[in-house]
């Protein structure tokens, strides 16, 4: 059955791998917010049609 | 999250943040406002193309009511570096607090300030935590101007101490992450190569099974290295204070696992127990984050830091500067502004002092202070500039001195239930290990002696014994936070299940200073009623606001304001329609002292009379009292007059003692001669002036009804609202032990039966990988549902 | 320094696959319906050798499951991708090859699997030149996405698209390890394993390709296109994380599930048991997630086409992942392995989970890239009854076929014998229910022309907006606050790409290495000996014709099964089979035991017509193997492929095989001929009938 060991050889890389993932993910802060995110996707992205002249002019509001 | 929805009634809200229009007279295209500030976000916000945040949620803003004060500290550039979290050349990274974040569309307008201003690099928020991280072009645009921006949108952001001094749990929290992670890594693994062994291999297979033990022992030490590290060092911490913690046999049962596992594995004569290790350290973690997580849901976290402003405005030789609280030290001069907190004791110099405690206390309108009077940290000024000389610094500050007491110096040094059992568990467990080693020894079995030892320090390694004391608490404590009762910390509820005396205190704890009743001495007709409205609805003052609200409806628009004047802390001088309308205090009105206190009208130059503010029992008071006086004694101590003693007969069972005019210090000594005759007492107080007897009792309760209020002497805090449950949460504590008490049984069970076959020498690698984690699992569960199901029984939120 | 960035999203991208998905939607569920007749009308093979069962069913597997899924998969992360990283995709070429590529791929499929080019591994029949064609394109897919990712202008990376890397990922290394192949011609090779072996590696693979191709792209799908569509955020993101990374960790362990009671070591099929069990939790924690999403805003689904889509599709997946782990308990495996009840399950998550899903996402996606609104409500909510009633047609019938007949092939007469000792008997039985699935499967596919016909509409109404303006703030370099309040920059994740890829290489090198050097240690029985070159050449006729997809080759230990077919399997009888030939469904017999039972003239027989000797059987007729020449031009190269994976033929022994070959089939013809039955030697149908009588002799010869 030593195909056994090659096909538990791969699984185990493959969950090492996403051990590493898990690792990054974290160290990234991926999981600092586990709410917003949720959110922010639902935001239809728009395109702003200010220009930065009049922004700039509401700088000392 | 809660978003604002809009209210079913068909009353006319604020375009802007859904409060009720009382007239209409702030109209932009055909939207209705509240008030000026309002109207002003949403033409801003429009000018800015930024109407998508009225279309995701109705009524998003927060109508904004307390000023910035003032900000000229942030052009103090040591200062700003404290707050920074990076900068460079010209961007600068900063994380504010802003309380106002409460739905989709405030993160969706604070995403988007680079459309307001182009130098705001980007912008992220964090709902959850109330949290907007900026990245701005300082050389364009400073701070100063920054925070002004968010303020002129709605968003002025919370800058405190607390941001200063930051928190590092943080850090660790994702250390305990992933060391779950590895752990739950090598235990599946390690699970998975264990199977064979567990059901049994091929003769075939069996070349490979020492293949799969030493995987299986390289997983056990990853796993004991580093994610059962912790264990080991909180161990040798214990035992170097000299105390015995849970975390010993623990650790001891760890190390023992993989030592066992180890000689079995090398030399080749069992497959070992990596897997149980593995498990262990999983289900051991698992049960630690769970218990953290309980804890950061917690809503008391905060400490005074968070209510103290991070500068304030020194005067020195005539000269005003904005210096960081740190760098405040007694003797200073300094200059408060209306709005502005008091950052440390100090004695008044000049000025008119009104001061609102009711952030510390939950009294709801301002108290005077005269010349040369000391004013505690705390206090928020409500009128004038203030001048003040410091006499303790920030850190030694009454309060933050309070607050700095670490709980368990309190007078009564209280052990908790877990470490009563600790101290002898680990010598009962060696003592057991040692003596089945010698049976064994002395029948001259070595091997079974040998693993006998190991199995006992193995299977009674108190894996379940360890979480289900802190577990219940944690539990229990969520249930109290989410029913409006904040605990300080675990040990409080343990306190409280011992308490068989209930001291009150009388203003703000039995009686509810927020619902207060305006009576109005005097006369006013439906033209004066229609005057003092009009003039009264201008005002954001406590007073002001509950006048207008006291009157009738009208049916016609409110008159048109001319010359309006607020003095703070006196009153307000306006024009109505042709008529002269003082309200405010007596002194205001150039009325002689000795009047009786109140609010007082005055038309076209007439006293019409004044208000009085009377303040009501909390309607459940009796219902509590009937609940409470069953099972504790009753006592009742009041820092003012006897006025309505006979009420408080009527309510307390007959012979509970009642004493009135106590000072804080009576209080005191009140509470420490009960403690003498042996009695565990609970101080049910309001706050401040009552904080040297909420400190000194077995436990403290401080009742406030705005729960951000900050009593650092009490254990806990009790919401008004929830006044009537303190009976149930008393109760509840109750019961919170008998579930630690039983869980503590049911584990001690588990490794009972493990010992049996540890003792006898023959414990099968699969009893245990079975075993162990079995017992974590039962004792996190019962202990969470016994929680629940109490919660449930007593009707609770949970 | 403003770092605002406008850029735009791919459309065309996202719409050719949407186009792509229902075309080869339309065409997988036709053949599907085909083969769902063929079952009841042996007549609808329509006697070319083209169109029977065997050949076609793959078709429809791999259609339903590669082109359809597949496309609609890759819809669905172009368009998601793009916008949850808020950035274009990596390249545009990329996403061209990938595109086209994966077209050409099934239309190869299309081909290739008719004609009989067949591995014979279930969902990964297609021979080695597709299969590296397969492996590139997967790659190009692999390098579009994690360049889109590693050029992303949003620093959060929502849960979808960890569940679209984990699918990217692990199919890469499923599909790799599965395709290790000995080409010996251009459409043909044989597998590297043998046996128990390559069985294990085939449901190792084949449980995981269910896992990461119809389920973890549908839930990163699901946890990105249900928000949106009921514009409401996930019921709790947090319970989204531990639902990935909780389920990428046990599902990889299921696979061996699939072989419960053939002759894998027994601890290996309970590791596929414990770990299918836990597979519940997770599974339904997803569910529950989605369904909560929907509180509160049911009265969206009450009008929301796309939402009731997403409501069964959700239902379905909890059926089916509860079913899964139910079916993973021996005792109901014993009853319901190899009868229809796997066809069922399987379908309910195929038209249920995945088919309703697509459609959902279809309805939403194609009328916002076309920038208008779905042409007709009312259509689609037509669409889903039709649907829905369609899946119910087909599930029920199946259930209620397996249950029937898995108990009357176990049920005994008190005198202790089978009570329907001919096979075929429990075959009619059951033939009813297979014409009600047909029309499921007719519902279901009408439902699915109405969608058609409703986006062609659709699209008609609005004009693609290929290139849709977008801008977001260009990604900063993140700043972690060290313990002491140190702050420092960190780089970007493409560093950490690499190393991980380069770990799980090595980590692949490592555990190969040993595999090769160790000859398979599977006990070998001296009595069983390598198939001669007629019986090689018979075997891959069978294969050929695909009979694997009707008749299972493994004997499980109980009664009702020895004393039906014989002996039980064992490990050792299969050491030189590659590929294995065990089977998942048993629409016929099992064949493991048949050799010897019937005389030649049977198998001949049976083969010119079935129903000559099985009245009623539904087994197509197979003429064409009289007709048709055996090429006996490859024995030698088959020889010598076999030899190289470890079969002992003598050296040397490829020059005479051919001679031994004619030998073997001239005395079958000859025997044949002694029964009336006048039949060439060179045919095809001499060598298949060599292989059948061999079948599982070995050991019989060893008994007596």
């Amino acid at each position: 059955m030593s195909v056994l060991f090659f096909l538990i050889g791969c699984s185990v890389c493959i969950a090492l791998f996403f051990l590493v993932a898990f690792f990054w993910a974290s160290k990234n802060g991926q999981h600092e917010d586990t709410y917003t995110p949720s959110i922010r996707i639902l935001f239809e992205d728009e395109i702003s049609a200010s220009n930065p002249d009049d922004a700039i002019s509401n700088e000392d509001k | 999250m809660e978003t604002q929805t809009s209210r079913t009634e068909e009353k006319l809200q604020c375009y802007h943040c859904g409060d009720e229009v009382s007239n209409t007279y702030y109209i932009v295209d055909e939207h209705h406002f509240c008030c000026l500030a309002c109207q002003s976000v949403y033409q801003l916000l429009n000018s800015n193309k930024l109407n998508g945040y009225y279309s995701y949620n109705p009524h998003p803003g927060r109508s904004t009511k307390n000023n910035s004060g003032d900000l000229s500290y942030l052009d103090e550039e040591n200062i700003v570096n404290q707050l920074i979290d990076f900068k460079d050349d010209d961007c600068m990274i900063i994380t504010l607090y802003v309380p106002q974040i409460h739905c989709s569309s405030c993160i969706w307008l604070l995403e988007n300030l680079h459309k307001i201003n182009a130098n705001i690099l980007s912008s992220r928020a964090d709902f959850m935590k109330r949290r907007v991280r900026i990245r701005f072009n300082y050389q364009q645009l400073s701070l100063k101007q920054l925070i002004a921006l968010m303020d002129s949108i709605g968003y002025l952001p919370q800058i405190t101490l607390q941001d200063v001094v930051k928190s590092e749990r943080k850090n660790d929290q994702y250390q305990l992450i992933r060391k779950i992670a590895v752990a739950g890594f090598c235990f599946g693994n390690s699970m998975m190569m264990s199977f064979p062994e567990y059901f049994g291999m091929g003769s075939f297979e069996a070349t490979y099974a020492r293949l799969f033990g030493w995987v299986n022992l390289s997983f056990g030490l990853i796993a004991m290295l580093y994610s059962g590290r912790s264990y080991f060092s909180s161990s040798l911490k214990s035992i170097k204070q000299g105390r015995l913690s849970l975390d010993v046999p623990l650790a001891l049962g760890i190390a023992m696992l993989f030592i066992r596992s180890a000689f079995e594995i090398i030399w080749n004569t069992g497959p070992g127990f990596s897997d149980t290790l593995c498990g262990l350290l999983f289900f051991l973690l698992i049960g630690k984050w769970i218990q953290r997580k309980t804890y950061d849901n917690l809503s008391f976290e905060r400490d005074y830091k968070s209510y103290f402003p991070i500068a304030v405005t020194r005067i020195l030789g005539g000269q005003e500067k904005a210096i960081a609280l740190a760098d405040l030290a007694v003797g200073d001069r300094i200059l408060i502004r209306n709005q502005e907190i008091i950052p440390a004791d100090a004695i008044l110099l000049k000025g008119e002092a009104q001061i609102d405690f009711s952030f510390v206390t939950g009294e709801a309108f301002p108290v005077e202070k005269v010349l040369g009077e000391v004013i505690y940290a705390g206090g928020r000024q409500m009128a004038g500039a203030i001048e003040l000389e410091v006499v303790k610094s920030v850190s030694q500050s009454y309060l933050t001195s309070l607050w700095n007491q670490p709980i368990f110096s309190k007078p009564s040094s209280f052990t908790s239930f877990s470490n009563t059992v600790s101290r002898y568990f680990t010598p009962v467990l060696l003592g057991i290990a040692f003596f089945s080693a010698s049976f064994w020894i002395l029948s001259g079995d070595y091997t079974k002696a040998w693993r006998a030892f190991t199995a006992v320090l193995i299977i009674g390694c108190p894996c379940a014994l360890a979480l289900s004391s802190p577990f219940t608490l944690s539990g229990i404590l969520s249930v109290f936070d989410k029913n409006g009762f904040y605990m300080k910390h675990t040990l409080a509820i343990e306190k409280m299940a011992t308490v068989d005396t209930i001291v009150f205190d009388k203003t703000g704890t039995i009686t509810n200073p927020l619902d207060h009743k305006l009576a109005f001495q005097g006369k006013l007709s439906e033209l004066d009623q229609l005057l003092v409205f009009s003039v009264c609805r201008n005002s954001n003052h406590p007073i002001s606001r509950a006048i207008a609200n006291s009157l009738p409806p009208f049916y016609r628009a409110p008159l048109a304001i001319s010359a309006y004047e607020e003095i703070p802390g006196k009153g307000i001088r306006a024009t109505a329609d042709g008529n002269e309308v003082f309200i405010g205090t007596p002194h205001f009105l150039g009325l002689g002292t000795g009047q009786p206190i109140g609010t007082y009208i005055q038309l076209n130059g007439k006293v019409k009379g004044y208000y009085s503010i009377a303040q009501h029992w909390r309607p459940a008071l009796p219902n509590v009292v009937q609940q409470l006086k069953e099972t504790y004694s009753l006592h009742l101590i009041s820092g003012d007059g006897c006025s309505d003693q006979h009420l408080l007969h009527d309510l307390f069972p007959s012979g509970t003692p009642l004493y009135f005019n106590q000072l804080p210090a009576d209080k005191l000594h009140y509470i420490q001669a009960l403690q003498q005759n042996g009695k565990k007492v609970a101080m049910v107080g309001d706050g401040l002036n009552d904080a040297g007897a909420l400190k000194q009792a077995t436990i403290g309760i401080a009742v406030s009804d705005d729960i951000n209020n900050f009593s650092p002497a009490s254990d806990g805090i009790l919401s008004g609202t929830s006044f009537l449950l303190l009976p149930t949460f008393f109760r509840l504590a109750k019961q919170a032990m008998k579930i630690i008490y039983s869980s503590f049984c049911i584990s001690l069970i588990y490794n009972i039966i493990g010992l049996y076959f540890a003792i006898s020498g023959n414990m099968s690698p699969l009893f245990a990988a079975i075993l162990m984690p079995l017992s974590t699992i039962t004792i996190i569960s019962f202990t969470r549902l016994a929680v629940y199901y109490c919660a449930f029984k007593n009707n609770m939120k949970r | 320094m403003q770092q605002l960035e406008t850029f735009s999203y791919d459309n065309k991208i996202v719409r050719n696959f949407g186009i792509a998905t229902i075309f080869w939607g339309i065409v997988g569920m036709s053949v599907g319906l085909l083969v769902a007749i063929q079952l009841v009308w042996p007549v609808m093979n329509f006697g070319t050798q083209f169109s029977t069962f065997g050949r076609i069913r793959p078709v429809h597997t791999n259609a339903v499951i590669f082109a359809f899924v597949g496309n609609g998969i890759f819809m669905g992360v172009y368009y998601s991708l793009q916008r949850l990283l808020k950035a274009r995709m990596y390249s545009d070429v990329l996403s061209k090859i990938h595109f086209w590529g994966w077209q050409l791929i099934i239309l190869a499929a299309a081909i290739t699997l008719p004609l009989g080019f067949t591995t014979s591994h279930e969902y990964a029949e297609l021979e080695w030149p597709i299969d590296i064609a397969i492996t590139i394109i997967w790659v190009v897919f692999g390098i579009n996405m994690f360049g889109t990712i590693i050029k992303r202008r949003e620093r959060h990376m929502y849960v979808a698209i960890w569940f679209y890397i984990a699918t990217f990922v692990t199919i890469a290394v499923l599909h790799i390890v599965n395709s290790f192949e000995l080409p010996i011609s251009a459409w043909k090779s044989y597998y590297l394993y043998a046996g128990v072996q390559d069985a294990l590696v085939q449901w190792w693979y084949g449980h995981n390709a269910v896992a990461f191709f119809l389920t973890t792209p549908y839930l990163g799908m699901m946890y990105y296109f249900l928000p949106k569509m009921a514009n409401r955020p996930v019921y709790s993101y947090k319970l989204s994380i531990l639902h990935f990374w909780s389920l990428i960790f046990i599902y990889i362990w299921a696979g061996p599930h699939h072989l419960l009671y053939t002759s894998l070591p027994g601890w290996a099929q309970s590791l596929g048991v414990v770990f299918s069990i836990m597979l519940i939790a997770p599974s339904w924690g997803g569910m529950i997630n989605g369904l909560l999403t929907l509180r509160g805003a049911w009265d969206k689904v009450r009008t929301e086409p796309t939402l009731k889509f997403m409501v069964v599709a959700l239902t379905a997946y909890g059926m089916a992942t509860f079913e899964g782990p139910m079916l993973s308990l021996k005792q109901v495996n014993a009853i319901a392995h190899f009868t229809d009840w796997i066809v069922a399950h399987v379908h309910v998550g195929a038209l249920g989970w995945n088919g309703f899903m697509t459609f959902a996402i279809l309805y939403w996606a194609i009328p916002k890239i076309y920038g208008t609104t779905l042409y007709s409500k009312k259509l689609a909510s037509i669409h889903f009854w039709v649907g829905t009633l369609g899946i119910l047609f087909y599930a029920i019938p199946m259930y209620w076929a397996a249950v029937v007949q898995g108990l009357m092939w176990k049920e005994f007469t008190p005198e202790g014998v089978l009570k329907y000792p001919t096979f075929l008997a429990t075959t009619l039985q059951i033939l009813p229910m297979h014409m009600l699935r047909a029309v499921g499967g007719t519902l279901y596919l009408s439902g699915a022309l109405m969608m058609t016909y409703n986006l062609i509409r659709t699209m008609r109404k609005g004009s693609l907006l290929a290139n849709e303006p977008a801008e977001a703030v260009a990604l900063q370099p993140l700043i972690v606050n060290e313990r002491s309040r140190h702050r420092r920059l960190e780089r970007k994740p493409a560093l950490f790409m690499v190393i991980a890829l380069i770990v799980i290489l090595i980590g692949g090198m490592v555990e190969m290495v040993p595999t090769f050097m160790i000859s398979s240690n599977v006990p070998t029985i001296s009595s069983v000996k390598p198939y001669t070159p007629l019986e090689l050449q018979g075997r891959d006729i069978y294969i050929r014709e695909g009979c694997v997809n009707c008749h299972s080759q493994t004997v499980r230990p109980f009664r009702s099964e020895t004393v039906r077919y014989g002996e039980y399997s064992k490990a050792g009888e299969f050491v030189y089979d590659h590929p294995f030939l065990w089977g998942s469904k048993r629409t016929g017999p099992d064949l493991h035991r048949v050799g010897k039972k019937y005389p030649n003239k049977w198998h001949f027989d049976h083969l010119l017509d079935p129903t000559i000797t099985s009245p009623g059987s539904i087994m197509p007729p197979y003429p064409w193997l009289i007709e048709q020449k055996l090429d006996t031009t490859n024995t030698a190269s088959k020889i010598i492929a076999m030899r190289k994976l470890g079969v002992p033929y003598p050296d040397g022994y490829e020059l005479q095989a051919n001679k031994d070959l004619d030998q073997q089939a001239k005395s079958i013809a000859s025997d044949l001929k002694a029964n009336q039955v006048d039949v060439l030697s060179d045919r095809e149908i001499i060598a298949i009938v060599a292989y059948l009588q061999r079948l599982g002799t070995d050991i019989k010869v060893k008994e007596n």
